[in-house]
């Protein structure tokens, strides 16, 4: 059985394919290139309302509270271009339905990068989130941002899930979620895409799995639009 | 016909019959208390008057399964869903009715290659991806990400 592996070509032309529906979509995602050459990682950053009371139920932008959790805040994400140089103090994303608790909230600024990892030959996703001031937050902190349905087990396994590395490219300190086990969670849909000849774009598929771990709300229209017109090589290269 | 009848008569039927008969209907109740096939029909207690073998009143929304991989295929793959039933729940649910473990993950993905958020509704999935008057969902298990 072959493994479902990206190769780094392919891995930059579904961010190209991916990049093409953000902007489509106004989903703020960005190149990031490396000192002029191919290589680089894509961008993202988001603003997050999150409830300061302790227990906090993620609700993102567009959905309505899930009736069976008990839910003591919204949370309400907007999305930031990553060129925007922080003008947006006073949150006023104009999203319908954000509701704040009365017990008070905190905007957190969320950043995403992905990037494609050589020894993994996957791609992973680096984040960090800091107030508005400018202040980073803990791992403990950012437990707020995960998906209330993932939050148990993430803390149970937390130090081979979500780590605190330094950035690969800009040597700061991230938020990474470990890319040991990404081969194995993308292999099934991947052969299912095989045998159906679907035209799938590994990045996108991935993202939208990873997303709920971080906070980061990957739109269903990513996957309603059509694709754009993208170069004939598949997107996906087995090993 | 009032609805609410209809149903009485069916819920009669079903204790009657002590069991529960997946294939008498063309799409299944999804309850949020249902284990297996085989346990004491609890479903049909809680299914709101409003049900409609016809969902004609779109309520509920057919939901087919698919199994991915080695994840194990359910006995009944076709169900009738609320539309307002988030992916969450319905992955909580497919959880609990394959046994997993608490280690490990499902996915569910719609058109083949997109996991929808979990708190997105099925309806919205259904009006985007519906077809054939079904919603076909793929799911898939994995071991957790650690």
């Amino acid at each position: 059985m072959s493994a479902c592996l990206l190769g780094e070509e392919s891995f930059r032309q579904c961010c190209w394919r991916f990049l093409k529906l953000s902007d489509r979509l106004r989903d703020g995602w960005s190149w990031e290139p490396l000192q002029g050459s191919e290589e680089g990682y894509m961008r993202k950053t988001a603003l997050r309302s999150v409830s300061v009371n302790s227990g906090p139920t993620w609700n993102p932008h567009g959905s309505r509270s899930d009736k069976e959790s008990p839910a003591s805040c919204h949370c309400a994400a907007a999305t930031e271009q990553a060129d925007v140089d922080g003008t947006h103090d006073d949150l006023d994303p104009g999203y319908d339905d954000g509701v704040v608790s009365g017990g008070g909230s905190r905007v957190l600024r969320l950043e995403y990068h992905i990037l494609y990892s050589c020894s993994y030959m996957a791609p992973v996703l680096y984040f960090r989130a800091s107030t508005l001031e400018g202040r980073s937050l803990s791992l403990d902190q950012v437990w707020s941002c995960v998906h209330p349905s993932f939050r148990s087990r993430l803390q149970r396994s937390p130090l081979t899930t979500i780590t605190q590395q330094e950035h690969p490219l800009l040597g700061q300190p991230f938020f990474m979620l470990h890319p040991c086990k990404t081969e194995e969670f993308m292999r099934p849909v991947l052969q299912l895409e095989r045998e159906q000849h679907g035209q799938m774009n590994y990045i996108l598929t991935w993202l939208s799995a990873v997303g709920p771990l971080v906070g980061l709300d990957v739109p269903l229209k990513y996957s309603t639009l059509q694709p754009p017109a993208s170069p004939p090589e598949a997107c996906l290269q087995p090993s | 016909m009032n609805p609410k009848e209809v149903e009485t008569g069916r819920r009669i039927a079903s204790s009657r019959s002590g069991g529960w008969q997946p294939k008498v209907r063309p799409s299944t109740k999804m309850s949020d208390n249902a284990e297996s096939p085989n346990e004491p029909q609890k479903e049909e207690l809680h299914s709101p008057p409003e049900e409609s073998m016809a969902n004609e009143e779109k309520k509920k929304i057919d939901v087919l399964l698919k199994a991915v991989g080695d994840t194990p295929i359910m006995k009944t793959k076709k169900w009738a869903v609320d539309r307002s039933r988030t992916v969450q729940s319905l992955s909580q649910f497919i959880s609990r009715f394959l046994k997993l473990d608490a280690n490990e993950q499902l996915f569910i993905y719609v058109n083949q290659s997109f996991a929808p958020s979990p708190d997105q509704e099925v309806g919205v999935l259904f009006d985007c991806f519906g077809s054939d008057s079904k919603l076909v969902l793929h799911y898939c298990k994995s071991q957790a990400w650690g």
